[in-house]
């Protein structure tokens, strides 16, 4: 098979964690939620320090995506039982996972090839061998199951109470749930995503660094848009299979515009004009009439989602404040 | 009975521009009651339906809800008992999911929520025969995003889900302002017909004197901060808004101001 897809099926796959996670606090909480940023290198780290202890490597990226699971809780303490602004509380725990990187790692950087990783351990179970192929195999059955609990999840009494409190904050509360459990649950799901998602990666690349994290977080926000912009759909199931989708197309530009000769160091610049070319192509002229084929819930999660989290919601009613009652 | 003592909040405290929002509030509401509320902008009103409901803390006095101090209970502890709907439609429904979605959120007012399935079909059958009561066709809408409705039938739909669970009590603030003259007749009669089926103990603010009059069995105005005015069932019956002007300008030794009235 074609390098190209291999790749991106592999990246994408291992990113789709992240996506999923970046959806959750971004998109259904509407908690723009930067933690991940540090949450990310700091499952690779946790899970190569345990490689290297000797610890069985599925435990290992378990322990990894825990860790980030931890970073969620602490942003989470501090915004809502400090009162701390959500992105000031994100950035701080971003910043102090640096540290704990360090610490944890005792250097910037970890080697792991000397060490068996987890895909090689999966599929030995089964007898298999690790080539590309199995290793993606092994991904996608993750992905799905992940993607089938978090389906079923937001879809319980939790789940929507989790949705709820995304869309109409004040309403919810009326309700009789404590949001603040509902946001710090949902930022220690997500981060466990994120840091399951850089514990993936450090075993799938052979090594874990402080500087894997660096524009992460603005590649699962592109996937998860271009997802939701392509595959579309309002419900929660279509979102989250957007998101697993969208991050194997984003990881597919990428290798594609590597084949195609472009410099490496322009893709973070590239990312960024992407994400704002979607988000802003609704707003323009020319968007309009190219938006015109985008599914609109898609649009007004570009619009919105990211700059004003939370308030997509408000438009979407406000577009139909004060028209009759239909009977 | 709900039962409210000595209640008291005041905004910019010991400052040139201290507000008193609640001035020594005194109310016992029977259950039952169906008590309308006016007064001029700024009387008080929004803000004592939130003090009841635990939206803002009180100042000082005692708020009771049969015989139990909720005073210093948060919002969220107190919502199983009450159920409240405010003027703006975005306000009371969550507008990203979908009816049945919102239905299902409302019909665990106040409990604890779990990891089992929200939308079942036995709470669908509920949703539906709850939905029926308004005569909107929403009952055939249960997948719609709520998003898409119009004002007058998300506001609708905010009654259904304030009385599913049938609270102790029901808050009204203005839940008709937002929306054009039919549909807040509308609303305003799926309102008398939920509240009456169920004998719920409600408090109704308006700015509407015809409705203030023609709903519920008690009406009391505020001023400033007070109440003052409260009248029973048999007077309201006979009072005519022109009436009931005049009895608020020698009450309150000014004009009934309030620039959303009507006074027809
Ligand atoms: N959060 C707040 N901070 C400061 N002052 C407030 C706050 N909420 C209300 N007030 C003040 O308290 C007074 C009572 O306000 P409230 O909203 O209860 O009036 P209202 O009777 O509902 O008026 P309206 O008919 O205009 O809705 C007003 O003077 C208002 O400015
Ligand atoms: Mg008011």
């Amino acid at each position: 098979m074609d390098s190209v897809i291999i790749n991106s099926l592999q990246q994408g796959l291992i990113f789709a964690f992240m996506a999923l996670g970046v959806l959750l606090t971004f998109r259904l909480l509407g908690f723009p939620d930067l933690t991940v940023e540090g949450t990310f290198p700091l499952g690779a780290a946790v899970t190569a320090r345990a490689v290297v202890e000797g610890v069985d490597p599925l435990l290992a990226v378990l322990l990894g995506a825990l860790a980030g699971g931890a970073a969620g809780a602490a942003t989470g303490l501090m915004h809502t039982r400090l009162k701390v602004n959500n992105i000031l509380a994100g950035i701080l725990t971003a910043s102090a996972i640096y540290t704990v990187m360090l610490r944890t790692m005792g250097r910037p950087n970890t080697p792991l090839l000397a060490y068996e990783n987890v895909y090689g351990q999966v599929l030995g179970w089964f007898g298999l061998g690790e080539t590309h192929l199995s290793v993606i195999f092994t991904l996608l059955v993750l992905t799905l199951a992940v993607r089938v609990v978090l389906g079923w999840f937001l879809n319980t009494d939790l789940g929507l109470a989790v949705r709820a409190t995304g869309s109409n904050e004040r309403m919810i509360r009326a309700l009789g749930v404590n949001t603040d459990n509902t946001k710090l649950l949902t930022l220690i799901i997500a981060n466990f995503l994120v840091g399951l998602s850089g514990a993936l990666a450090c075993q799938a690349q052979g090594f874990a660094d402080v500087g894997m994290g660096i524009g992460v977080l603005v590649a699962a926000i592109a996937s998860a848009i271009l997802g939701e912009t392509i595959f579309g759909g309002n419900r929660v199931g279509r979102l989250l299979t957007g998101a697993i989708l969208g991050s194997i197309v984003y990881r597919g530009l990428l290798a594609l515009g590597l084949r195609l000769g472009l410099p490496a160091e322009d893709f973070k610049l590239m990312t960024a004009l992407l994400v704002l070319l979607v988000l802003t192509l609704p707003n323009m002229e020319i968007g309009n009439r190219m938006a015109k084929g985008l599914p609109k819930k898609a649009r007004l999660f570009c619009r919105q989602a990211i700059f004003s989290p939370g308030a997509a919601g408000k438009t979407a009613g406000a577009r139909n404040h004060g028209r009759e009652v239909d009977n | 009975m709900i039962n409210l003592t000595g209640i008291n909040k005041y905004f910019f405290v010991n400052t040139p521009n201290e507000i008193k929002a609640l001035d020594n509030i005194n109310l016992q509401v029977n259950p039952g009651d169906f008590i309308t509320i006016i007064g001029s902008n700024g009387a008080g009103k929004s803000t004592l339906l939130k003090a009841v409901a635990g939206v803002i803390p009180v100042d000082s006095g005692c708020i009771e809800i049969d015989g139990q101090d909720v005073t210093n209970l948060p919002e969220h502890r107190r919502a199983g008992d009450i159920g409240r709907i405010d003027q703006d439609p975005m306000a009371s429904t969550a507008a990203e999911l979908t009816i049945e979605e919102n239905l299902a959120i409302a019909c665990l007012r106040g409990q604890r929520r779990a990891l089992a399935r929200a939308v079942t079909r036995p709470r669908l059958e509920r949703f539906r025969q709850a939905l029926r009561d308004t005569g909107l066709g929403l009952e055939d809408r249960l997948r719609v995003p709520v998003g898409t409705l119009s004002g007058g039938q998300r506001q609708a739909l905010a009654l259904v889900m304030a009385t599913m669970t049938r609270p102790r009590l029901l808050l009204l603030d203005e839940h008709t302002a937002a929306l054009d003259p039919k549909a807040a007749s509308l609303v305003m009669d799926i309102t008398e017909r939920i509240v009456n089926r169920h004998q719920l103990t409600t408090l109704m603010i308006t700015h509407n004197m015809e409705q203030a009059l023609r709903f519920g069995n008690r009406l009391i105005m505020m001023h400033r901060g007070r109440i003052i005015l409260d009248i029973g069932s048999d007077e309201k019956n006979r009072l005519t808004v022109a009436e009931l002007i005049a009895k608020f300008a020698s009450c309150s030794g000014t004009v009934f101001d309030n620039d959303r009235a009507l006074l027809a």
